[in-house]
């Protein structure tokens, strides 16, 4: 036991030193975030509601809750955040608003409409905000589509890698639990835009895991000393004066042959992926979807 | 044959630290007295009965302890043309040992007490030392292959080189144990030996230590003397090609000479060690103090270790993860 204590003291002294990094920056963020107190500006929007379950996959309790966490989150991030639910098709709507529009914009083009008719923002008319449409309707193509619209200063925040990843925590659970993932849409989108977004790289959640299996491998690996030692002597080590004689080394250049080969270059333009965080179609609305 | 101190009478035997004959009862230096006698049976000291191996020139008396050279066996056909005196002593050997142990770190914790390693016996074991002289000649084609791209194609320059060598090697004194007793690839592992260090053969050399003549002869062995001289050839001609992506060979001949062979005496640390039902053996090379052997290796340490390392780095990872995401 002591032999492993004096072997991993140094990893252990890291990994507290890590920790301790780790809570001052939440202690810090978390200061941060009791200190926000934004006042909502935009006189225009008179609609007090932010969770519209038209798609009824909520109680009323659950709506409930998620209205005081929205408002809380409200306040501290100063930005609107609303959450629709619908069990409808956007089909006609959608391609009436957009003629030609692709399934996978259906839900977009209803987000927009909803943010801009409804003079949604948290600072002005379409201002800092966000909207998640959850469409729980299956469209003719099979699938279920849902929008995640970004606003104003949120826009700016968010880039595609991170709306991919709200989407993704989203869909972890809006099918076995749908106030889970919404619960999670509006704290995600708290703790996002609470951030300095110095970084805004996504870690898939596995890739810890994955290099910490790696690093035990190697460990091993290279630790794996049960061997019965190691060579130690060369080419040269019974060789008198350390190297051989040349009599000759010659090297003569012969003839040199040059072929050519086109490169065949492949066409660009992939197919569009359902969960990709496209651009939104308005000028002033960011944002992504994905679906199931 | 014993060598007997002329101040007390105790037996003198080579002190590998400070490169003497030394009395460790009344510890005089050079006090030794050669007597020699020719049985194989009994103690040139005390009378007793000693048991004499096959291959056995030097041993020890179990009962007054005094170490034996045999007579018949280090002089005629038998006497060694050289000798490499032991320079590392029991102690370096022993900590050679435990210092190399400490560094595999799945080896069990239990493993090797410091008692045993008392048991640790000094040995000089037969080698056969052979000179070559090689001549390797070579012709081939050696091909340099160049790819760029330019625009939408891909060009591919091969260039084709005469290539001629005549090499000459001068191997000297390449070293192949005789004795069925030592394993020969934990004896190949033991090299190199500096040769400088060499000695004409002298008995005294002995005293203190346990020996063996050869066990086979020096035309038996030559088949490990030549592999070994060929593959250094053959790795000495390859390192010439090294700007060559391809070698085509058209003349690859390669000659072997024997100059001379030498018998001689080279110093090992043995030790066995029974540890869980089995045995394990260590070699310390007495001159370098390179250690050879295999240790066992306990699963719960490397259980317990790489679990760490995972919990440690997974944990570590999702902080960074938890910063990156707040920052």
């Amino acid at each position: 036991m002591r032999e492993y204590f004096r072997y991993f003291k140094w990893i252990y002294v890291i990994l507290a030193v890590l920790a301790a990094a780790v809570a001052a920056l939440n202690l810090w963020h978390w200061g941060i975030a009791k200190a926000a107190n934004y006042k909502r500006t935009n006189q225009e929007c008179t609609l007090d509601e932010r969770v519209f379950d038209y798609g009824d996959v909520l109680t009323d309790q659950q709506e409930e809750k998620l209205r005081k966490l929205i408002a809380r989150r409200e306040k501290q991030t100063g930005c609107d955040i609303v959450l629709v639910t619908l069990n409808e098709s956007l089909k006609a709507y959608a391609r009436e608003m957009e003629p030609g529009v692709p399934y996978d914009q259906f839900v977009r083009v209803y987000a927009e409409q909803f943010w801009e008719e409804n003079r949604l923002g948290y600072d002005e008319p379409d201002g800092d905000g966000v909207i998640l449409v959850d469409n729980w309707f299956r469209e003719d193509d099979g699938s279920i589509y849902t929008w995640f619209c970004t606003t104003g200063k949120a826009k700016d925040a968010y880039s595609a890698v991170q709306i991919n990843h709200i989407l993704d925590n989203v869909y972890r659970h809006v099918e076995s639990d749908p106030y889970r993932a919404y619960k999670t849409y509006v704290n995600d989108f708290y703790h996002d835009m609470m951030g300095i977004n110095m970084f805004s790289v996504y870690v898939p959640r596995y890739i810890p895991w994955l290099i910490g299996m790696v690093s035990a491998v190697i460990f091993i690996f290279c630790n794996w000393r049960s061997k019965k030692g190691k060579k130690t002597t060369t080419a040269v080590t019974y060789v008198a004066g350390g190297k051989p004689e040349f009599r000759v080394r010659q090297d003569r250049f012969i003839r040199k042959t040059v072929t050519q080969r086109k490169i065949e270059r492949s066409s660009s333009g992939g197919g569009g992926s359902s969960g990709g965080g496209g651009g939104g179609g308005g000028g002033h609305h960011g944002g992504g979807g994905h679906s199931r | 044959m014993l060598f007997k101190c002329k101040n007390c009478g105790g037996n003198v035997v080579y002190e590998p630290n400070k490169g003497v004959m030394c009395c460790p009862h009344c510890e005089g230096r050079d006090s030794e007295e050669r007597i020699d006698n020719s049985s194989m049976t009994q103690c040139v000291n005390c009378g007793a009965p000693i048991e004499v191996k096959d291959y056995t020139s030097a041993c020890r008396c179990e009962h007054c302890g005094s170490y034996l050279i045999l007579n018949e066996r280090v002089e005629g056909v038998y006497e060694p043309h050289l000798i490499l005196p032991f320079c590392v002593c029991k102690e370096a050997a022993i900590g050679s040992l435990e210092w190399e142990f400490s560094n595999r770190l799945f080896t069990p914790s239990d493993f090797m007490s410091a008692k045993s390693l008392e048991k640790m016996e000094g040995i000089y074991v037969p080698f056969w030392l052979y000179d070559y002289q090689a001549d390797y000649d070579y012709a081939g084609e050696g091909i340099k292959v160049r790819r760029w791209t330019s625009g939408d194609t891909e060009y591919t320059e091969t260039s084709y080189y005469e290539v001629l060598r005549k090499m000459e090697v001068d191997f000297d004194r390449i070293p192949v144990d005789a004795s069925y007793a030592m394993d020969d690839s934990i004896m190949d592992l033991m090299e190199p030996y500096d040769y400088r260090s060499l000695k004409d053969f002298e008995p005294k050399y002995m005293s203190g230590f346990y020996g063996e003549i050869y066990n086979q002869s020096a035309p038996e062995l030559e088949g490990r003397a030549q592999v070994k001289a060929r593959t250094s050839s053959q790795e000495m001609m390859q390192a010439t090609f090294g700007g060559y992506d391809r070698m085509r060979p058209f003349r690859n001949d390669l000659n072997l000479s024997r100059n001379g062979i030498h018998y001689a005496l080279m110093p090992v640390w043995q030790y066995l060690y029974h540890y869980k039902g089995q045995t394990y053996q260590y070699h310390v090379n007495g001159q370098t103090g390179k250690v050879i052997g295999k240790t066992p290796v306990s699963k719960a340490k490397v259980f317990s270790y790489a679990a760490s390392v995972l919990a440690a780095v997974t944990a570590a990872g999702y902080m960074l993860v938890w910063a990156l995401e707040i920052l």
